[in-house]
């Protein structure tokens, strides 16, 4: 694509749709509100089962209650982010499945951002309102610049992974049952404490399926700040964000269009 | 003559989901993930040690959590596709054929289930075996378990018709089931056995119905006590009948409701 990418016409597009997705979300009152409703009480029951759990064995490796409160603040956050504002984080195998990309192939934006900002999932909003109360839980003022910071990084690691996972569809065509599995594989090993991993598997997660990074890293930030824990954090989000791009771009060039000739109005 | 029909739909739907074996394995997958991450977190709470919690080895816990995992996720979508059914108002196609809408339903997703089952169940039971060991079950006991289960996914089966259907007044079909699959996972005992929880809370949970579809077959399957046998298989048989006297009243008055319009 000749047109060059800037920053700041891209960020406009984001807010186009962020308004439209406002506007249907104000249009299905009650649907919206459902769904943010049942994230609600989806994320509450899973602290449930936790106080139970840690009622019964106090703390498994060093992971108490509050550390769990921590790691669904985080965790629910930045899902609920990635979810609100690039809603086609786990639907690209789909898109790609189905032919949709050519729409995004005629118009001179990022192919890769357009595909991912142009769907807003209700539930996630659920997510984030839980995120922001766990966070009232659990930290002092001072942690919360620290929680922003720490949640966008992770929102990137959890898009990227998503998109990754996604362009398999390029490459072994149905591509839809795995995609999935792996987008729900990070989500899963994110919301346990990263302390009940070891060896092996506990590399996976601080490498290929990145959900350490994730949630139980920025848990451990947020009780004790460390400098290269918080560099090493960045430069994995920064990583996975260019690999995605990369191999999206490699999996375009083998994309064969369909001949699904559908104006979107 | 009338149960042949619904032999026949059964027949229908496994060879209907033979094609789909693939996309099963691949769902079972996601099953065993979880039975490895439960294994990690069940060695860390019993340590080098490993003794009884509550009665149950590390072995037993996770046996049990790979049995109710089958049980709970085999059954697949079939409150989202009873939801949509009676939203979009395609129940009307069942309306005027020669069966029962539930019994149809029934017929046709059991085989699929119990397929699916199987699958789950085994891909479970390999994740756990590989990393954790085996378990010891006695085989005079087996054909009881799987009385139970059978009877644990007809009541499974049973609840969801009956949010299916009540999607017809609940409006959002997924945000429903989302709900439902929390409260077994928690309240019926599939991510971890009652005796873990508080006592009145165990107390609570063991009487109500979602514990017959996880817990209750499950602790038959890692502990079998010949003298809780005879107490949970009447209780799921008492809570499949309640269910279907529920169902069947819910079901007349939802399509008394419907209108419809044209063909």
């Amino acid at each position: 694509m000749g047109v060059k990418i800037s920053l700041k016409n891209h960020l406009k597009l984001l807010m186009e749709y962020v308004k439209i997705s406002l506007a249907s979300a104000m249009e299905y009152k009650t649907s919206f509100i459902t769904q943010t409703i049942t994230m609600v009480i989806n994320d509450t029951v899973w602290i449930i089962f936790w106080i139970i759990f840690f009622n019964k064995f106090n703390q498994i490796n060093g992971w108490t209650v509050q550390d769990m409160f921590m790691l669904y603040a985080v965790v629910t956050f930045s899902y609920g982010l990635a979810g609100v504002f690039f809603g086609n984080r786990n639907k690209i195998a789909e898109v790609i499945a189905e032919g949709k990309l050519d729409f995004y192939l005629s118009l001179p934006k990022n192919e890769l951002f357009h595909v991912l900002i142009s769907r807003s999932s209700w539930f996630s909003m659920g997510d984030v309102v839980f995120g922001l109360i766990m966070g009232i839980i659990s930290f002092s003022w001072w942690q919360w610049p620290l929680f922003f910071v720490l949640s966008l990084m992770s929102m990137s690691i959890i898009i990227s992974f998503g998109t990754l996972a996604g362009s398999l569809a390029f490459f072994m065509g149905n591509a839809e049952e795995s995609s999935r599995n792996l987008y729900m594989g990070l989500i899963s090993f994110s919301t346990y404490p990263l302390a009940v991993f070891h060896g092996a598997a506990r590399i996976i997660l601080l490498t290929i399926i990145p959900a350490g990074f994730v949630s139980g890293i920025p848990v451990e930030l947020l009780k004790n700040f460390n400098l290269k824990w918080f560099l090493l954090s960045l430069i994995c989000s920064l990583v996975f964000i260019t690999i995605s791009i990369i191999v999206f771009k490699l999996g375009l060039r083998r994309y064969e269009s369909g001949n699904n000739m559908n104006v979107r109005v | 003559m009338t149960l042949t029909k619904y032999i026949e739909i059964s027949k229908i739907s496994v060879y209907n989901s033979l094609a789909y074996l693939l996309d099963f394995f691949s769902g079972s997958l996601f099953i065993g993930l979880i039975i490895f991450v439960f294994i990690q977190l069940w060695n860390v709470v019993y340590g080098p040690s490993a003794g009884l919690i509550e009665g149950y080895t590390i072995n037993m816990m996770v046996w049990y959590l790979v049995l109710t995992e089958a049980i709970v996720t085999s059954p697949g979508k079939i409150l989202e596709e009873i939801g949509d059914e009676i939203k979009t108002g395609n129940i009307a196609q069942n309306l005027n054929k020669p069966y029962n809408y539930v019994g149809f339903k029934y017929a046709s997703s059991m085989a699929r289930t119990l397929l699916r089952f199987l699958i789950t169940f085994g891909v479970g039971s390999l994740v756990a075996y590989v990393f954790l060991g085996g378990l010891e079950v006695k085989f005079l006991t087996l054909p009881i378990i799987l009385v139970s289960v059978f009877l644990a996914l007809t009541l499974h089966f049973l609840i969801m018709v009956l949010l299916g259907i009540l999607v017809f007044w609940l409006e959002d079909a997924s945000a429903t089931y989302f709900i439902y699959q929390k409260i077994v996972f928690v309240l019926g005992g599939m991510l971890m056995p009652l005796e873990i929880f508080p006592t009145w809370l165990e107390k609570i949970s063991a009487a109500l119905p979602f514990s017959y579809i996880a817990y209750h077959p499950a602790k038959l399957f890692v502990n079998f006590q010949w003298s809780n046998v005879s107490e949970v298989l009447l209780k799921q048989l008492m809570w499949i009948m309640i269910m279907i006297v529920i169902v069947t009243i819910v079901y007349q008055i939802c399509i008394r409701k419907i209108s419809l319009n044209g063909g």
